[in-house]
């Protein structure tokens, strides 16, 4: 690494601030008061969170999307992790026209199955359900191709000595592949688990009941219901807002380089 | 015996989901795409193709086609020509890099509702940024949203920042593949940067390019949060795009067959899309590790 160069960087800073600052003044303003942001005056005021969480029911849709998040990553990146084993350590009747199957959902645009997926679901009474918003997202393509082509680079000779000794083919796969793809299994989970959270459209449809609005819902309704221009009540939506962003953003912060290598690796090469 | 089924029951799970919830739907869609259903009435008649020609013979699908493809083709080369220039300045490594990547990188990661809403404030008539901005140089309020000439381009420029981070990391990696010597040899040549920068980083970072402007394309034809979030299509259709239009006609009309009809053509033009991408450039591009 050079020495900085003082102007440089802060010239960096400064860029880096402009271009977050819609963002950097939303989180400003969700600690003043409507009064004050419509007099042009400074206040502090911790109230529209109180609101939020209170009476908007904000504190709900924080568990819900957790809930949801949660649960979909886990049993996404267990089942990927599964799949991308048996792609990558067996030659079976048909693995290639599965694997060519899953990675194909990659080219497919998920909103053709919008309709028939609420219409299934409907049928067996699963929406306005956790079910129902977490099954659509369960299967994950992306994940299971670049977990397979990560277990590829570990070296065969560490499955066939445990084979020798003894071992089941599950064992090699949570005592040997897991703990060697950890790095790998950790970005794709964290990239489930942003993009569940992060998703819109299906939530949108799925659930009418508000006790299971996830936050994209509950945000995207406290706006809209807003009367309208000029009336909306910013702070408590900038409020709304920032409960929604903080999660991943406290996230991102602890996992910058992770996720940016996990990306990376998917992409170029 | 059980050892030849053992990879079946690795892949099991996964497939399970892949086929209840990709591949049967495309069949669904297509069977319902060609029957009358408004959700509620107790038969869906076959009704041949008829939605498929009320789609075609009406205004809202040319409409949205047209916005759609003008959203891609203005959206898609901004955000590849701004992200290869920053991550050329950007592909260095030091301190304060690393935090303008960060920084740049952050939108992408973030909730897509909460930055159209942050946006919407943004560009409000009354009491926005960007119109409090221009005030402050005596130029008078832009209805930035209302205005159909603008609206358009206000959902390209948020999601532009939304995405360029994403772009901007991915080509920092092509950036960082390419051999050091090749520079050497041309500093050594005295070549110019932005000679430089010709002959050499933007060919040689071309299979990076073409990996993004397949996934970006992909994903411009399917925009629906921003949308939904800040114009509902409007004003007067200027943003109506693919997936809110699939969005209006399948879950607030309930016309599940027009609806499908719609999920159908979306299908065909982006698998084609993708399919004709990969036959012209298939060559070029490596994902095997």
């Amino acid at each position: 690494m050079k020495p900085e160069n003082p102007i440089l960087a802060g010239l960096a800073l400064v860029a880096g601030l402009l271009f977050l600052s819609p963002v950097l003044y939303s989180i400003w303003m969700s600690f003043q008061t409507v009064d004050a942001y419509y007099a042009g005056e400074l206040g502090f005021t911790l109230d529209n969170y109180a609101r939020a969480v209170g009476q908007y029911n904000f504190a709900r849709y924080l568990l819900n999307s957790l809930i949801v998040s949660g649960l979909v990553t886990l049993i996404g990146i267990t089942f990927a992790t599964m799949a991308a084993y048996a792609f990558a350590r067996y030659s079976f009747r048909g693995g290639n026209f599965l694997f060519a199957a899953t990675v194909a959902t990659l080219m497919i645009p998920s909103h053709i199955s919008l309709i028939p997926n609420y219409l299934t679901l409907a049928k067996v009474g699963l929406l306005d359900s956790y079910a129902g918003l977490i099954l659509p997202a369960i299967s994950n393509g992306f994940a299971a191709f670049f977990l397979r082509q990560y277990i590829r680079g570990i070296p065969k000779a560490l499955d066939e000595a445990a084979y020798m000794d003894g071992a089941t083919s599950l064992q090699v796969l949570w005592r040997i592949i897991v703990p060697l793809s950890r790095p790998a299994i950790a970005s794709m989970a964290l990239y489930i688990f942003i993009t569940e959270w992060n998703n819109y459209i299906w939530p949108l449809v799925a659930v009418g009941k508000q006790d299971l609005y996830t936050l994209q819902i509950g945000l995207a309704r406290l706006y809209r219901i807003n009367p309208g221009e000029g009336l909306i009540d910013w702070p408590l939506v900038m409020a709304a807002s920032t409960i929604t962003i903080l999660p991943v953003l406290l996230g991102f912060l602890l996992v910058e380089r992770h996720l940016v290598r996990g990306i990376t690796m998917g992409a170029v090469k | 015996m059980l050892r030849k089924l053992t990879p079946y029951l690795f892949v099991a799970p996964l497939m399970i989901f892949i086929a209840l919830f990709t591949y049967i739907p495309i069949l669904a869609s297509l069977n319902l795409s060609f029957r009358e259903w408004n959700f509620l009435s107790p038969d869906m008649p076959f009704v041949g193709f008829r939605n498929y020609e009320q789609l075609l013979a009406s205004r809202d699908l040319w409409n949205s086609l047209w916005v759609t493809t003008l959203f891609a083709v203005l959206s898609v080369p901004l955000r590849l020509g701004l992200a290869l220039g920053i991550a050329n300045y950007l592909v260095r490594e030091s301190m304060h890099v690393r935090l303008l990547r960060g920084a740049l990188f952050l939108p992408s990661v973030t909730s897509t509702v909460s930055i159209a809403v942050v946006f919407s404030w943004v560009f409000s008539t009354d009491y926005g940024m960007v119109n409090a901005l221009l005030g402050t140089f005596g130029l008078g309020k832009v209805q930035w949203l209302q205005n159909p000439h603008l609206a358009l381009w206000v959902l390209i420029f948020v999601n532009t920042w939304k995405q360029i981070g994403y772009d901007i990391v991915i080509y920092i990696a092509g950036l960082q593949a390419i051999p050091r010597e090749l520079y050497d040899a041309a500093a050594v040549d005295g070549g110019k940067r932005l000679h430089v920068f010709r002959r050499i980083t933007m060919p040689l970072v071309m299979p990076t390019t073409y990996f993004l402007l397949v996934i970006s394309v992909i994903e411009a034809f399917q925009v629906f949060t921003i949308v939904n979030v800040m114009t509902k299509g409007g004003p007067a259709g200027a943003t109506d795009m693919l997936v809110n239009l699939l969005y209006e006609i399948g879950f607030v009309l309930f016309d599940i067959g027009r609806g499908s009809a719609l999920a159908v053509l979306l299908f065909i033009l982006l698998v084609g899309l993708a399919i004709l991408k990969s036959r012209i450039i298939g060559r070029k591009v490596h994902y095997e590790a």
